[in-house]
């Protein structure tokens, strides 16, 4: 009997590599190739096998990372761990940056902490070590261990299956771990997701957001800012125009691609943090989404972790849709890593799409695609999936300004050699809005890219169905 | 050097060929889409390929293409895949592969062989006449959209006086015709018609078949035939750029249709209009403005940055077009490539050549990267 962490661990590496690679997950497993073992027990395997050692702890500070080449990408690891001291084994490729230790039998240890480091950041262990939060009760990516060295932007997780997948195909065939993996590693997948946070361009706030930015530059003795003006006259006229109008079109867009995505819907209290558009315009945009894109639950900002609330606006939503609302996103991305999967779990929400950064994109839990959430206090897996978004449209823009869909097109390519899926998250007002110009045709550059690479669209709702 | 049609395993030599010379990265699923997995279930594929010393040095393909008229289907070329290497130029290569082609059409009865290309000159010497020249429907939603259509960046470069006084006369020109194209779009967007119902297909519909027909009967001349099974292939599955198909039906029948898209430049392309009235009631002009407020009004939600589509002939349905078209805010332009048509000895014999004022013709004929 296997810890229930290694058991969990063991699980989400087989769905991904069921629905990452063209592999059965019963071929890394089910021969006995790969072995879960306490360190001591690793290091003195004596057959052709992958021991991986699951009783390393995970350093107080953040260990410098390095990278090896696999794939033709680079395969970044951290948490390096010492051979075993006997002197029967060597690293490959090379000692100053191994994948693997290897000895005479044909064994193979991780050079890194593969379990520790998975283990670590599947189950939210930076922010649960850190007191920090935003204004917002958020933990940010500037909080994290792992962006003073760059790390947010690699999928830990999907590089660590590709290499054993490189591992078990490599050993089977000519008893040498693989670096080349063609064949084995299926196309990119892109999760596409909306936030309909705002549908009509007239709300009192979004007006008033307005009319403060016209007048907040007099405060630095500059010349105000007239051209809002423009946008308060538009959406007072037009009001579904570049929000309403925007859904539809990216609908459409997709469509131009083959791609399908889910629509969040924030309804619930209004306020700034609230509801901007009302009950009243989401059920004209849900006879506008085609039955193969999903609908999913904004939590509205009030509703984080309060029971009535939350309970108040699935009610509303469920009250104007025939389809079960089981996949959600939390508005603000408010979001606690202890209290709130049991919490979503108990108002029927089995898919979350919460885990991501407002502040920088990345891999908030080291994985590309989704996984069963782990219940650390009770030791077993909870009955919800997460698909942690990695890139929010305005954050990527900021980030990376015009080198963004390069940057795109950087993190789809490595996902095409390492397998996975990037979830992407697009509000409808900056898809195409001349309001916020810098976001002109982002949308359609990085669809673009997409079908370039040859990625294929799953929503959360489809990756966890294909699991299941 | 051989001349002769593709062989099994060559396909990739092909596509990289092409994929050299264009600096293109088309991939192996966009060409057996293209050449292979169209409607055309007859063996071998037209693809005749020049090899020298195992290398591609030449091709020339046909997508077959069926098309109807008033005495039913037939199969027609488009030529597509001209490409010689720079360093066999002049050795008539394109001719000889052309030879080829012919025999193929008139085994396989292929009525006629046409393209589009601004290169008419080498076309011309085989024999193919040059009949129409494309031009352009056209609504600007952006000063963006006129680099597109002019083919050439506003930016970059150095610029002297003129070009400057230039770029200015043509934003204001774009956006004096962007402002009288939305209120044109506007006023029409109220003259709605009850009755009718807008539905975005998922795939096509099987009237489609009957819809082509009644529109032969109705417009007269030739066009493609345009059946569930084509439609699947050119709009659905094309790996290039798929395409949003809106519509309309009264009471469950199928009166029409309007095909749109976005291109990788930003623009938004008019790819096909079709309708043909029944006992509905509605009048052509009302149908056929009615899609193309859709097409405007959904490539514009797209962020496109203009929509264009095909002005090309006298053909009755393409007049009416373009003068709805008109009436809503398009404008007209006359630049394009020129159309090369070849008739065939079926075509011929079947005695569809009565001219190309005939033909009914919309980007579908592009079949795929132009959507």
């Amino acid at each position: 009997m296997q810890p229930p962490e290694v058991e969990y661990i063991r699980d989400q590496i087989a769905n991904h590599v069921a629905e990452f690679t063209t592999l059965e997950s019963g071929d890394l497993f089910d021969s006995g190739l790969i072995r879960f073992l306490p360190y001591d027990e690793a290091a003195t395997i004596q057959e052709r096998a992958i021991a991986v050692p699951f009783d390393i702890p995970i350093p107080k500070s953040q260990e410098e990372p390095y990278k090896v080449r696999f794939n033709d990408t680079d395969l970044t690891l951290w948490n390096r761990i010492t051979p075993p001291s006997d002197n029967s084994w060597r690293a490959i490729p090379d000692g100053s940056a191994p994948l693997w230790y290897t000895n005479r039998f044909g064994s193979l240890i991780p050079a890194w902490n593969l379990f520790g480091n998975l283990f670590y950041l599947l189950t939210f262990g930076e922010e649960k070590e850190s007191s920090q939060k935003d204004l917002h009760g958020r933990f940010a990516a500037s909080f994290s261990p792992r962006a003073k060295y760059g790390l947010l932007e690699i999928p830990a997780f999907n590089e660590a299956v590709a290499a054993l997948v490189g591992a078990c195909a490599g050993l089977r065939d000519s008893g040498q771990p693989a670096f080349n993996i063609d064949g084995l590693i299926g196309p990119p997948v892109i999760s596409l997701s909306h936030d309909c946070d705002i549908l009509r361009g007239n709300d009192i706030w979004t007006q008033a957001v307005r009319l403060v930015r016209i007048f907040r530059p007099l405060v630095k003795m500059r010349l105000p800012g007239i051209s809002n003006s423009w946008w308060i006259m538009r959406n007072a006229v037009a009001p579904r125009a570049f929000y309403f109008d925007n859904a539809t079109g990216m609908i459409d867009l997709e469509r131009c691609f083959g791609y399908r995505s889910t629509f969040y819907m924030l309804n619930g209290r209004s306020g700034r943090f609230g509801a901007r558009s009302g009950l009243a315009v989401i059920p004209e945009l849900l006879k506008e989404i085609p039955p193969e894109w999903d609908i999913g639950v904004h939590y509205n900002y009030d509703t984080f972790l309060n029971d009535e609330r939350f309970s108040a606006q699935m009610e509303q939503l469920q009250e104007v849709t025939d389809s079960d609302i089981v996949v959600g996103r939390a508005h603000y991305l408010r979001f606690d890593p202890e209290k709130s999967f049991s919490f979503l779990q108990k108002h029927g929400i089995s898919i979350d799409e919460s885990s991501g950064y407002s502040d920088m994109i990345g891999y908030r839990n080291g994985i590309a695609g989704c996984f069963q959430v782990y219940d650390t206090v009770l030791k077993r897996p909870l009955e919800i999936w997460e698909l942690p978004m990695t890139i929010m449209d305005t954050t990527l823009v900021r980030q990376y300004g015009p080198e963004s869909i390069t940057r795109f097109s950087q993190l789809l390519y490595h996902l095409s050699r390492v397998g996975g899926a990037l979830s992407v998250s697009f509000h409808p007002g900056q898809f195409f809005n001349p309001e916020h110009k810098q976001m002109l045709g982002v949308y359609h550059r990085m669809l673009i890219e997409c079908r370039q690479t040859g990625a294929l669209a799953k929503t959360a709702r489809s990756h966890v169905d294909s699991i299941a | 050097m051989e001349i002769r049609l593709i062989a099994d395993g060559e396909e990739e030599l092909c596509n990289k060929f092409h994929n050299r010379l264009y600096n293109d990265n088309r991939t192996m699923h966009q060409w057996r889409w293209e050449f292979v997995f169209n409607n055309y279930d007859r063996r071998p594929i037209p693809y005749a390929v020049v090899v020298d010393n195992g290398e591609i040095v030449g091709t020339q393909a046909f997508i077959p293409i069926r098309m109807i008229d008033e005495d039913g289907c037939y199969w027609t070329a488009k030529s597509e895949e001209t490409l010689v290497d720079p360093d066999y130029r002049g050795k008539r290569l394109f001719e000889r592969m052309y030879r080829l082609l012919f025999n193929y059409a008139n085994e396989h009865e292929l009525a006629h062989i046409w393209g589009f290309t601004p290169a008419t000159r080498a076309f011309e010497r085989l024999g193919f006449s040059i009949p129409a020249q494309t031009e352009q429907i056209f609504v600007p939603f952006s000063n963006k959209s006129i680099p597109v259509m002019m083919s050439k960046s506003l930016h970059g470069g150095k610029k002297n006086l003129a070009d400057k006084l230039k770029i200015a006369a043509i934003r204001s020109g774009c956006l004096l015709a962007q402002t009288a194209s939305s209120l044109k779009i506007a006023y029409t967007k109220r003259r709605t018609i009850d009755g009718l119902d807008i539905r975005t297909w998922h795939r096509p519909d099987e009237q489609t078949d009957h819809l082509c027909r009644r529109f032969i009967r109705q417009w007269g001349g030739t066009t493609i035939y345009r059946d569930a099974e084509y439609l699947q292939w050119r709009l659905f599955d094309n790996p290039y750029v798929k395409s949003v198909v809106r519509a309309l039906y009264y009471r469950d029948e199928l009166l029409g249709w309007v095909a749109f898209t976005m291109g990788d430049d930003g623009m938004g392309y008019l790819v096909d209009l079709m309708t043909a009235v029944d006992d509905s009631g509605y009048g052509a002009e009302d149908l056929i403005r009615l899609l193309l407020l859709e097409a405007v009004i959904g490539t514009r939600n797209m962020g496109a940055t203009g929509i264009r589509g095909w002005r090309i002939n006298n053909h009755p349905f393409d007049r009416l077009i373009c003068s709805v078209a008109k009436g809503i805010g398009f404008y007209h332009i006359k630049r394009g490539h020129a159309v090369v048509l070849y008739p065939c000895q079926a075509g011929a014999k079947r005695g569809v050549t009565g001219g190309f004022d005939d033909w009914f013709v919309s980007r579908v004929y592009t079949e795929g990267v132009l959507g």
